[in-house]
């Protein structure tokens, strides 16, 4: 009655009890909400409005590369599979204009060429050796100094005689100098001072004041890369072992697979291929 | 558990197979024991006696082309492995290429070439000419007629089918003793194999789930009505899958079922490739077929039920259109009558003055004006 006083120690499965309805209550509302804002059953009075937005961020060269894409799963047929790729801005310099699919020239090898992009970054073959400069090749890993391995391509499974699978996706093998005690990286990465200076002010550079900056990226670049031999030999500039390649893969890398072909077709095939 | 791995690793977007991880602690153990020997071993070294893959098992092989795509050649020695083309040497497919390092590749694969593979009992070489003969029939095959913007709309073999890989068989559908049967006589390697590449046939007309070939249909093609427009469908066509979307079929299935028809299901036979328009009298659903596609759901087909529209078009058909409307009074009647019931009895309420409270375990306290007016303050 009133003016008695209230009673307030209500027992706890009265709240729950609230709560469960008020759960209900509260899905029911959104689901009724819904069914008559988007629900494509209901009247969808916010559809038009969602699509007036959407239309604004529509870009009609995404949507392309998007079809694209899907094309491509179907023209390549053998399950494409997506591996994780590193942020843009952990990639070294040079991925941002050439990709990682660099090599468009040469016909016959820029598929083989773009393929060593999994293994090396591009200074690996395009570091342009100076007099008296040494070079030492040694894993990169954009998140490790020094990476610990397994490295994808060093060891065959010995149950299937496929590559390892491995865990580290990111690591390639890249050059540095040696100075005294000192390895220093020859990898243009985008913290370098150059870099992240250019990336500030690109868009307050006339298109010809930018292309000077890029000769700046390119200055201890050369246009053409190694020769298959180079790597692909016992004479090779990597040191395979040290690198964690397994003895059989190494002798694969050098002898078997790439030096047959190289040198089964080099005069036949290919007469100016690796010339 | 290894197979297993694998599969979730290398198609993580077919989730059902994640199925498999229900299976009871004996048929497990069983599958486990099966599966590993049938792992073991397994390289696309079989049909890759060219050593194709020296270079395309490489995931960066690939180029942009001069049109600016970005052209992949890579082909997963793994996953190629379990899939259905796994004994089928490269070039028996790839046919145009003649020697290594290869030229460009400008030539398409002919998918009725025969390849080196004989199927058991048969002496002719496989190919899969027969399909793509019934295929070339059906309303998807090019005809002569077609314009040329229809002629390259049409979708091709590889427009529906990536090279399949192996399903793992979910355990109830697994009959073991048949299966160590086949063991007595029969390579483990040969059976397993050939035990995978039946089974996930076996009980569905296709593979793949309804969702699945509902999507296939519907995206990028028949859903997209500018496009079909173009192509001077027939208006039935045209909205085919909108009015899909709204039948029973097509609300079952896009909530999850099973079992509810796709499009496959009415729009073909067995051969799962003879679509035609319902006029042609070879099309599953021809009125004069159309009771033996309804059967294969429906018990007690007759003459009337046949009749029932399965792409209901709820505008033009007027008890459709009254059906429809007189459904969501009934539906928003319920929810927005109680809810605003609701509303009317929390105004009404505080509008008396009582206060809404939500501590101390009570949601209301005060007393009503309407009863101070009646009974007085105390």
């Amino acid at each position: 009655m009133p003016g008695e006083p209230k009673r307030l120690e209500h027992p706890a499965s009265v709240y729950l009890i609230g709560a469960i309805f008020m759960l209900i209550t509260l899905s029911v509302l959104g689901v009724a909400i819904y069914q008559v804002t988007f629900s494509p059953e209901g009247p969808a009075v916010l559809v038009p409005l969602q699509k007036k937005l959407e239309e604004k961020k529509k870009s009609a060269i995404l949507e392309e590369v998007r079809r694209q894409e899907e094309m491509e799963k179907h023209r390549h047929f053998h399950n494409m599979v997506e591996y994780p790729q590193l942020p843009e801005k952990d990639q070294p310099v040079c991925y941002i204009c050439h990709s990682s699919y660099p090599h468009s020239k040469n016909k016959k090898v820029r598929s083989l060429l773009n393929m060593h992009t999994q293994f090396f970054v591009c200074e690996t073959c395009h570091l342009e050796q100076k007099k008296g400069m040494k070079i030492v090749y040694k894993w990169y890993n954009p998140y490790e100094e020094n990476p610990p391995g397994p490295f994808f391509g060093t060891s065959y499974d010995p149950e299937t005689g496929n590559l390892v699978e491995v865990e580290d996706q990111f690591s390639k093998i890249a050059p540095y100098v040696v100075k005294g005690n000192r390895l220093v990286s020859a990898i243009q990465v985008q913290n370098a001072p150059l870099a992240r200076d250019y990336v500030r002010v690109r868009d307050k550079l006339t298109p010809e004041q930018r292309d000077n900056v890029k000769k700046k990226f390119h200055v201890n670049i050369k246009p053409k890369g190694h020769e298959c031999k180079v790597c692909h030999s016992k004479k090779s500039i990597l040191d395979f072992k040290k690198l964690g390649f397994a003895d059989n893969r190494t002798i694969d890398l050098q002898e078997l697979n790439i030096k047959g072909l190289i040198t089964k077709y080099e005069t036949f095939y290919i007469p100016n291929l690796f010339k | 558990m290894k197979l297993l791995r694998l599969f979730l690793d290398i198609h993580p977007e077919r989730k059902h197979v994640q199925m498999v991880l229900s299976t009871g602690v004996k048929m497990s153990l069983f599958l486990a024991v099966l599966f590993t020997f049938s792992t073991i071993g397994i390289r696309a070294e079989a049909a890759d006696k060219e050593n194709c893959l020296m270079c395309h098992k490489y995931r960066q092989i690939g180029r942009i082309d001069e049109q600016g795509r970005k052209r992949s050649y890579y082909v997963n020695e793994n996953i190629y492995a379990n899939t259905t083309h796994r004994n089928v040497p490269c070039r028996d497919c790839h046919t145009y290429i003649t020697r290594i390092p290869h030229d460009p590749v400008t030539e398409e694969v002919n998918c009725a070439n025969q390849c080196h593979i004989k199927p058991p009992f048969s002496k002719e070489n496989f190919s899969h000419r027969k399909i793509i003969d019934i295929y070339n029939k059906s309303v998807h095959g090019i005809k002569k007629d077609d314009s040329e913007e229809l002629k390259a709309a049409k979708p091709y073999c590889k427009y529906c089918h990536l090279n399949p890989i192996y399903r793992k068989v979910a355990a109830e559908r697994i009959a073991p003793n048949t299966l160590l049967r086949c063991l007595n006589c029969h390579d483990k390697k040969g059976v397993t194999q050939a035990y995978k590449h039946i089974t996930h046939r076996l009980r569905r007309k296709t593979s793949r789930s309804p969702q699945e070939i509902v999507e296939l249909c519907s995206k990028n093609c028949h859903e997209d009505v500018e496009k079909m427009e173009k192509l001077k469908v027939s208006h039935e066509t045209l909205e085919a899958v909108e009015t899909y979307k709204e039948s029973m079929h097509g609300k079952s299935v896009l909530l999850g079922s099973q079992n509810s028809a796709d499009c496959i299901s009415c729009h073909a036979s067995s051969a799962i490739h003879d679509i035609y328009k319902k006029e042609d009298k070879n099309a599953t659903i021809n009125i004069a077929n159309r009771a033996k596609i309804c059967e294969q759901c429906h018990k007690g087909v007759n003459e009337r039920f046949i009749q029932i529209d399965v792409h209901p078009n709820l505008e033009k058909d007027p008890i459709l259109h009254f059906a429809a409307i007189n459904l969501t009074f009934a539906f928003y009647g319920s929810v927005f009558g109680l809810l605003g019931l609701a509303l009317l009895e929390t105004i009404g309420r505080k509008k008396d003055g009582i206060k809404w409270q939500i501590r101390q375990g009570t949601t209301w306290r005060g007393v009503s004006k309407r009863w101070l007016n009646k009974y007085g303050p105390k």
